[in-house]
C-alpha cells in the first residue's frame, strides 16, 4: 500500500506524458470521421461526424490496395533476403577465420558510418539504368543487403556459447550444416529482432521509394501518402484517413509483436 | 497493320531525312505477324481527369485491338522532375501530357517526335493559338488536348447573407474590393475574396488587366519592373496586406485557399475551369463563376492549355502516332467535354462542355477567350518560373516589399532569358 | 539444402595439399566457406553501397546537362555550395533542429527512470503508448503534425486560446517552422531512446542503489550518483544516434512545410538542400558535393563526440 501510494506522482507524470503521445492519433482519428467544415469549424468540434467517405475518398484518390500490396510484398522480401544474407555473413564474421576478414567487417562498418545522401543519387542512376525504375525490384534491391543487420547479428551470434556448434563439429557436420541447423535455430531471439526492425523500416521508408517511383500503382504506401498530400493539398479529413490507414498495420504489428520490437532496440543499443 | 504504318512511316521519315529509323522497325521487323499487342504508356498528372482519360484510352483500344495502352499517373508535384529524369534515361512515356511552359525545353533538346511530319497530320480543327503553343522552328511538337481560362468563382449564400449583388460582366477592380470588404466578416471567419501568390489563377490576370506584361512579345525581356505590372500585382497584394478581406499567405499555406472557398470560408476566388469538379462536388457549397473583373486597362484572362506530345526516343512510334492522332480527334475531345472534365481543344465542342455542368455558368470560361492573353513562357521557361515564384512568395509573407521585389524578379527573368 | 549435401564433395577439393596454417589464419576449408558466406553480402553492399559511394564524390566534380551527359568542373561545385547565399541559413537550421532534438535524451532519461519504478503490467501500457509514435509512418506522422499545427483550425493553436495565447502559424512562419519540427522530432524518437535506456536501467544492479540508500542518499541523490553514471554509456549511444539522424533531417522539411510554402526558404536544412539539388533542379553533381561535405561533416563531429565521452562516459 505504501509502495503504491508513493508510485502515484510517478504514474501523474507518465499518464501525462502518455497522453501527449496519444493526443495525435485521437486528433487524427477523429478529423478523419468528420467533413472539412467540421473539422475547420471554430471553436473545434470534438464530435466525430461519421463521414467513412473521406475513407471512400482515399481509395478513389489512390489505388490504396494495391500500394498496401507492394508494400507487403517489398517488406516481405527485403525481410528474408535480409535475414539470410546478413546472417551468412554475421556467422563467418563471428565465427570462421579467413584471411582479410577483420578488414571486411571494418569496410562493412564504414558503411553505416556513411549518410544515406552519399550513395543515394548512384544507386538511383544505377536502378534507373538497369531499367528498374518504376518497378518493385528496383525499390527492393538496395534494401536486400544491410550492414547495419550484418553487424546486428554478428554480436548476437559472438554472444552465444560456442559449445553446441563445437560438438556438432566434431561430429563431422560441416559448416554450413552447423549453421543451418544449429546455429540458426539458436539465434531465433536475434533473427526475429532484426526481422521486425527491417519490417518497421521497410514499411515506413519514405525517400527511397519516393525517387524511384512515379507511377502511382507501383508506390509503396508511404509514396502513395506523399501523392495523396499532393492532391489533397490541406484537405485535412482525407489527409487523416489515409495517414491513418497507411499507418495501422505496424500500430497492429506493433501490439502484437511488442516485446521482440523492444528486445530489438534494446540489443541495438547495448551493442 | 502496325508494320505496315512503320514502313509508310520510315518512307516519310526518309524523305524528310530524318534518321533514326531502325529502332521503330527493327522489333516490328523481327516479331512479324507474332508480334503481340503493342502496349504504349501514357504520363498524364491529373487524378481528376485520369476516368475521362480511361475512357479516351478504351475507345482507342475498340479500335485499334493492336495497341495496349496503360495510363501512368504521376502526381502533379512530381511530374516533371520525375519525367526529366525518366526522359534523361530513355524511359520517358511514350505519350504524355506537355504544358506550355515546358514545351520549349523539351523540343528543343530534341526530346519530342515532331508531330507535324506524321502521316496524316491535322491540326485544323484547332484555334491557331492552340497550335502555336507547340510549334517550333516551324514544326509542330504537340496535339492539343485542352485549353483553360480563369473565372471569378464566387459562393451564392454568403453573397446572399451579406446583402451584395453576385457579380458580373460589368465588374471592375473596384466593385471586387467594395464587395470583399462587405463579405468579410471575422467573426464568422469569412474573407471576402482569396487572393494568393499564385500566378496562373491570380497575378498573370490582374497584370494583363492593368496593362502590363510579364515577358515581352519577342519574349527576350521581363515586363514584370513595368510600373503597369507593379500595379496590377499591387492590386492582387492589397487584398492581403491593405484591406485585409483575404487571408494572409501563411494562413493559405496551412489551408488551402480553393479549400476555404469550398468550405463556405471563402466568398470569391479567381479560379480556373480546371477546378469545376472540385467546386460540383464540395458538400453544401452553392456557388456560381463570372467573368473576372476589368482592370483599368480593361478585361483579361491568361489562356493556357495541355497538349500531348511523343517521346522521341518510344521504341513504338507508329503506335503512339496513332494513339496522338486519336487523342486529338473528335471522339476522344467529346468524351473529354461531356465528362465535364476540361474544354476539349477540337473546335466546336465547348457547348458539349459547358452544358455538362448546368448549375455553373461555365459559358464564361468559353467567352473570355476574347480577352485572352497566352500563358508567359520563354523556351526555358521554369529557369526563371521558379525565382520569381519564390520573390512573390516573400512579398506575400511580407518579407520584401513589392517594389523591390519587382525590380528583383525582373533582373533575374532578364539574366535567366539571356541565356536562352 | 542441395547445398549442404554437396558440402563433402567440395571439402576435399577446398582443403588441397596446403600446409597447415597458424591458428588465427584458420583451416583452409574454413577459409573458403568464410569468404563463400560473406560473398554475397559483400557483393550486394560493394555494388550498392561501396562503388555509389566512390561514384558520388566523381560525381561532386562534375555538371550535369538536363537530360544527361556529365562534364569534369573541378571543384566548381564545392565553391558554389559553399559560397551558396542559402547555405549558412540551412546549416543553422540543421544544427538548432539537432541541438533541440537532444532535448529527448534527458526527459527519455527520467521517463525511463520513473518507468522503471512502475510495476511491470503497468509498464507495458506505458511502453505501447510512448511507443506508438516510433511506429507510425513518418510520413502520417508530418501529415498530423501539419494538421495539429495550423494556424487557423488546428488543434495546438485551440488549446493555446483557451489559456489566452493567440498561436502563430507554425508550419507557415520561419520563425517557428524549426522549433515546430523539433518537437515533432523529440515526440517521434521518445519512444525509441526510452527503451534502450530501460534496458540500460535493468543492467543496474541492485546492490548499488541499495549501498547508496545505506549512505543516506533520497531518490533524486541515487539519480544523480548511481543512475546518471552507469547509464552514461546508453546516454553517449542515443546521443550520438540523435545527433546523426537529427544533421540528416529533410523528410519532415518535405512532408509537413511542403514544397510551396512561404516559410520553407527560411526553414531549409542541408540535407533538405540535397534532395532539391539531386532530384528537384536536377543539380547531381551540386547534389553530390552537398553529400561529401555532409559525410565529413558528420565523420568529424562523430569523432569528436567519441573523443569527448572519455570525459564524461563511465565504462564499467
Amino acid at each position: 500500500m505504501s509502495r503504491q501510494q508513493r508510485l502515484w506522482p510517478v504514474h501523474v507524470v507518465l499518464a501525462v506524458g502518455a497522453a501527449a503521445m496519444v493526443a495525435p492519433f485521437f486528433w487524427q482519428l477523429l478529423t478523419s470521421l468528420q467533413t472539412f467544415g467540421e473539422a475547420t469549424s471554430v471553436p473545434p468540434t470534438f464530435v466525430p461526424g461519421w463521414h467513412w467517405s473521406n475513407y471512400a475518398e482515399v481509395f478513389r484518390s489512390t489505388p490504396f490496395l494495391a500500394q498496401f500490396g507492394n508494400t507487403v510484398l517489398i517488406t516481405v522480401v527485403r525481410v528474408l533476403t535480409q535475414l539470410l544474407f546478413c546472417s551468412m555473413a554475421a556467422y563467418a564474421f563471428a565465427r570462421m577465420r579467413f584471411p582479410g576478414r577483420d578488414a571486411l567487417f571494418l569496410v562493412i562498418l564504414s558503411v553505416l558510418m556513411v549518410p544515406g545522401q552519399l550513395y543515394l543519387l548512384p544507386q538511383y542512376r544505377m536502378v534507373m539504368n538497369l531499367g528498374l525504375l518504376n518497378t518493385l525490384t528496383g525499390i527492393v534491391l538496395p534494401g536486400m543487403f544491410s550492414a547495419f543487420g550484418t553487424f546486428m547479428l554478428r554480436q548476437f551470434f559472438l554472444s552465444l556459447p560456442r559449445d553446441i556448434e563445437e560438438a556438432a563439429r566434431l561430429d563431422g557436420a560441416g559448416p554450413l550444416r552447423v549453421f543451418w541447423s544449429i546455429v540458426l535455430p539458436l539465434a531465433r531471439p536475434g533473427l526475429i529482432s532484426l526481422g521486425v526492425l527491417t519490417v518497421l523500416w521497410s514499411w515506413n521508408d519514405l525517400l527511397w521509394p519516393l525517387v524511384v517511383t512515379s507511377d502511382a500503382d507501383r508506390m509503396p504506401l508511404s509514396v502513395g501518402l506523399a501523392t495523396l498530400q499532393g492532391e489533397h493539398v490541406t484537405d485535412y479529413p482525407v489527409l487523416m484517413a489515409g495517414s491513418l490507414l497507411a499507418s495501422l498495420p505496424m500500430i497492429v504489428m506493433f501490439i502484437a509483436a511488442q516485446r521482440r520490437i523492444t528486445e530489438g532496440i534494446a540489443f541495438t543499443g547495448s551493442k | 497493320m502496325i508494320r505496315r504504318v512503320s514502313a509508310l512511316l520510315c518512307a516519310g521519315l526518309l524523305v524528310a531525312g530524318v534518321a533514326g529509323c531502325s529502332s521503330d522497325s527493327t522489333p516490328s521487323g523481327q516479331d512479324g505477324k507474332a508480334a503481340g499487342p503493342v502496349t504504349l504508356t501514357y504520363g498524364i498528372w491529373d487524378a481528376n481527369q485520369q476516368p475521362a482519360m480511361q475512357k479516351i484510352v478504351d475507345a482507342f483500344q475498340v479500335a485499334h485491338p493492336d495497341i495496349r495502352v496503360s495510363i501512368q499517373l504521376t502526381p502533379s508535384a512530381d511530374y516533371w522532375t520525375k519525367l526529366q529524369t525518366a526522359a534523361a534515361s530513355g524511359s520517358a512515356p511514350d505519350v504524355f501530357w506537355m504544358s506550355s511552359t515546358r514545351i520549349g525545353l523539351y523540343a528543343d533538346q530534341g526530346q519530342l517526335l515532331p508531330l507535324s511530319d506524321r502521316p496524316g497530320f491535322d491540326s485544323g480543327k484547332f484555334a491557331k493559338a492552340l497550335n502555336d503553343i507547340y510549334t517550333l522552328g516551324g514544326k509542330q511538337y504537340g496535339m492539343p488536348k485542352d485549353y483553360d481560362t480563369i473565372g471569378l468563382w464566387y459562393n451564392k449564400k454568403l453573397f446572399d447573407a451579406a446583402g451584395v449583388k453576385y457579380p458580373d460582366a460589368s465588374w471592375t477592380w473596384q466593385d471586387v474590393i467594395d464587395a470583399s470588404q462587405k463579405l468579410t466578416d471575422p467573426a464568422k471567419g469569412v474573407w471576402g475574396i482569396a487572393s494568393p501568390s499564385w500566378t496562373q489563377e491570380n497575378l498573370y490576370n490582374t497584370i494583363h488587366q492593368a496593362g502590363g506584361h510579364v515577358i515581352s512579345a519577342d519574349r527576350k525581356t521581363s515586363g514584370l519592373a513595368d510600373p503597369a505590372s507593379v500595379e496590377g500585382l499591387r492590386y492582387a497584394l492589397d487584398f492581403v496586406t491593405k484591406y485585409k478581406t483575404s487571408p494572409t499567405a501563411q494562413q493559405m499555406t496551412d489551408t488551402d485557399p480553393s479549400q476555404l472557398f469550398a468550405s463556405g470560408k471563402v466568398a470569391m476566388f479567381t479560379d480556373g475551369d480546371w477546378d469545376t469538379l472540385t467546386y460540383k462536388n464540395a458538400p453544401g457549397l452553392v456557388a456560381d463563376v463570372a467573368p473576372l473583373p476589368a482592370g483599368p486597362k480593361g478585361r483579361a484572362t491568361v489562356v493556357n492549355g495541355l497538349g500531348n506530345v511523343i517521346y522521341a526516343k518510344t521504341k513504338h512510334a507508329a503506335a503512339a502516332w496513332e494513339f496522338v492522332k486519336f487523342l486529338g480527334g473528335r471522339e476522344a475531345n467529346e468524351i473529354q467535354a461531356s465528362t465535364g472534365t476540361v474544354i476539349p481543344a477540337y473546335e466546336g465542342l465547348a457547348d458539349t462542355w459547358v452544358k455538362s455542368t448546368p448549375q455553373f455558368n461555365l459559358q464564361i470560361f468559353v467567352d473570355e477567350l476574347q480577352n485572352a492573353v497566352p500563358y508567359p513562357v520563354s523556351k526555358n521557361t521554369s529557369a526563371w518560373s521558379k525565382d520569381t515564384q519564390a520573390l512573390l512568395d516573400k512579398v506575400w509573407a511580407g518579407q520584401q516589399d513589392l517594389d523591390s521585389a519587382a525590380a528583383q524578379m525582373a533582373a533575374t527573368m532578364n539574366a535567366a532569358l539571356a541565356k536562352e | 539444402m542441395a547445398t549442404i549435401e554437396a558440402t563433402p564433395a567440395a571439402a576435399p577439393a577446398a582443403a588441397g595439399p596446403r600446409p597447415r596454417r597458424s591458428r588465427a589464419g584458420g583451416h583452409p576449408r574454413e577459409w573458403v566457406w568464410g569468404y563463400l558466406m560473406v560473398l554475397p553480402l559483400l557483393a550486394g553492399l560493394g555494388v550498392f553501397y561501396l562503388w555509389p559511394i566512390a561514384q558520388s564524390v566523381y560525381f561532386s566534380f562534375t555538371e550535369w546537362g538536363a537530360f544527361g551527359g556529365q562534364r569534369w568542373v573541378g571543384t566548381a561545385n564545392y565553391r558554389d555550395f559553399l559560397s551558396d547565399p542559402e547555405l549558412p541559413k540551412a546549416a543553422w537550421n540543421t544544427l538548432r533542429y539537432s541541438l533541440l532534438v537532444l532535448l529527448a535524451v534527458p526527459l527519455s532519461v527520467v521517463l525511463a527512470a520513473l518507468l522503471n519504478q512502475v510495476r511491470d503490467r503497468h509498464v507495458a501500457l506505458y511502453r505501447t503508448l510512448y511507443f506508438l509514435p516510433v511506429v507510425s509512418m513518418p510520413a502520417a506522422v508530418a501529415m498530423v503534425w501539419r494538421w495539429l499545427y495550423n494556424g487557423d483550425y488546428g488543434l495546438i493553436n485551440y488549446l493555446l486560446s483557451l489559456v489566452g495565447v493567440d498561436g502563430p502559424h507554425w508550419v507557415s512562419d520561419e520563425r517557428f517552422t524549426v522549433y515546430a519540427m523539433a518537437v515533432v522530432g523529440v515526440w517521434a524518437s521518445l519512444g525509441y531512446n526510452m527503451i534502450i535506456f530501460s534496458a540500460g536501467l535493468k543492467s543496474i544492479p541492485r546492490h548499488y542503489y541499495e549501498a547508496a540508500a545505506i549512505d543516506g542518499a533520497g531518490r533524486v541523490r541515487q539519480f544523480f550518483a548511481v543512475t546518471l553514471p552507469l547509464l552514461s554509456p546508453s546516454i553517449f549511444f542515443v546521443s550520438v544516434l540523435s545527433v546523426i539522424g537529427g544533421l540528416q533531417m529533410f523528410d519532415t522539411v518535405l512532408m509537413m512545410l511542403g514544397k510551396s510554402n512561404p516559410a520553407l526558404a527560411g526553414s531549409k536544412t542541408v540535407a533538405y538542400l540535397f534532395y532539391e539539388d539531386a532530384f528537384l533542379d536536377n543539380r547531381q553533381g551540386m547534389a553530390s558535393a552537398v553529400a561529401v561535405v555532409l559525410m565529413a561533416v558528420l565523420l568529424l563531429l562523430t569523432a569528436v563526440q567519441f573523443r569527448l565521452q572519455k570525459k564524461w562516459v563511465h565504462y564499467e
